[in-house]
């Protein structure tokens, strides 16, 4: 479905497992950011401008921000994926090295927020999952930061999330209404 | 050349700026809106809030005997609408907002209500607790006939009344 744009493409068919299980496990610290907006009202673009500045100072954990996704080990992907952005989402992340790591920021960037039923939009990044599929696109893992806009915090905590130094505390919760 | 020295006294006198985030409290105010909570005691499953949400993060839907409040986190602007117009102040707007997760499913909170099956059609259309609220607001002036019967089967039935009472016809 995308182009690679006349050039060779340089992933291997047969990756090698192990390699990218270690390469996994030593992804703890320093992960390096690319920041994807993918038609996003702005709103937590300027979060994460506020997580890298020095009142948040994500430095200190070694996050830092990258200008191409091929420096990147991790993608903050704001806004619910437009239809016009989907080729260019869909490079920006094939053009990571693996194992590739997705935090779908926001409201947007989760379920869609506002916009989950629109004809402009995809609906968030699980719908573009089934794109990426599509697309031969593998992503190793995705960690989902709900908020409108996301606090700096709580970009924080999904990158601490993420790379497994925190248990979420989301969990499903079902319950039977009771009488009063 | 030493004029940079300067910097140094003012960070002296100003301190460290940056929050230690993970290993102090965050900065909510209590007025800062997070993560909504559906008391299950209080909420009575007459989608008030479904109606009023922008981003239908909450939804009701009727499924056998069953009609069930999903409320998905992922989708909520966190406006607080719901809790405004909640006639039974059943929904609390919490401070809550470290929600990150990597399973979708985690995201969902369900209330499950049982509903009430239509006397004539069958039919499940609102739940238990809706109708003895409504019992308990208007203190038992509804008529009895009419009190378990779905919208459209009352319809008919008052129609078949009037029906009867003005042109004198009786049945359809």
């Amino acid at each position: 479905m995308v182009s690679n744009g006349g050039r060779p493409n340089l992933e291997p068919l047969e990756f090698n497992l192990n390699v990218l299980e270690e390469a996994f496990s030593k992804l703890k610290r320093s992960i390096w950011v690319f920041h994807l907006n993918t038609g996003s009202c702005n709103g937590c673009d300027i979060e994460v401008l506020d997580v890298l500045t020095p009142y948040f100072d994500v430095e200190r954990f070694g996050i830092k921000l990258v200008g191409s996704p091929r420096h990147a080990d991790l993608i903050l992907l704001t806004g619910p994926v437009t239809i016009k952005t989907i080729s260019k989402v869909v490079r920006a992340i094939k053009a990571m090295p693996r194992p590739r790591l997705v935090l779908a920021l926001g409201s947007c960037g989760v379920g869609g927020g506002i916009w989950f039923n629109t004809y402009a939009t995809l609906g968030g990044y699980p719908n573009l999952e089934k794109i990426l599929k599509e697309a031969g696109v593998e992503v190793d893992k995705v960690v989902y930061v709900p908020g409108c806009p996301v606090r700096p915090e709580a970009i924080i905590y999904g990158a601490a999330v993420l790379l497994g130094l925190l248990q979420p505390k989301s969990k499903h919760r079902r319950v039977t209404a009771v009488e009063s | 050349m030493v004029k940079f020295l300067k910097m140094l006294s003012i960070s002296v006198r100003e301190g460290t700026a940056t929050r230690k985030y993970p290993f102090e409290s965050p900065l909510v105010t209590p007025e800062f809106r997070g993560k909504i909570e559906v008391d299950p005691v209080k909420c009575v499953g007459c989608g008030a809030c479904t109606r009023i949400c922008p981003p239908k993060a909450l939804t009701i839907s009727y499924e056998g005997d069953e009609a069930t409040l999903k409320y998905f986190v992922g989708k909520c602007i966190f406006c607080g609408m719901c809790a405004y117009v909640c006639p039974q102040k059943a929904i609390t707007v919490s401070r809550e907002f470290e929600l990150a997760t990597w399973e979708l499913g985690d995201l969902y909170n369900e209330v499950v209500h049982t509903t009430v099956k239509c006397g004539i059609c069958g039919k499940s259309f609102t739940t238990v607790k809706l109708i003895k609220e409504v019992e308990r607001r208007i203190e038992n002036k509804v008529p009895e006939d009419l009190l378990e019967v779905c919208p459209e089967c009352r319809k008919k039935l008052t129609a078949r009344k009037i029906g009867s009472k003005v042109v004198g016809v009786s049945g359809e």
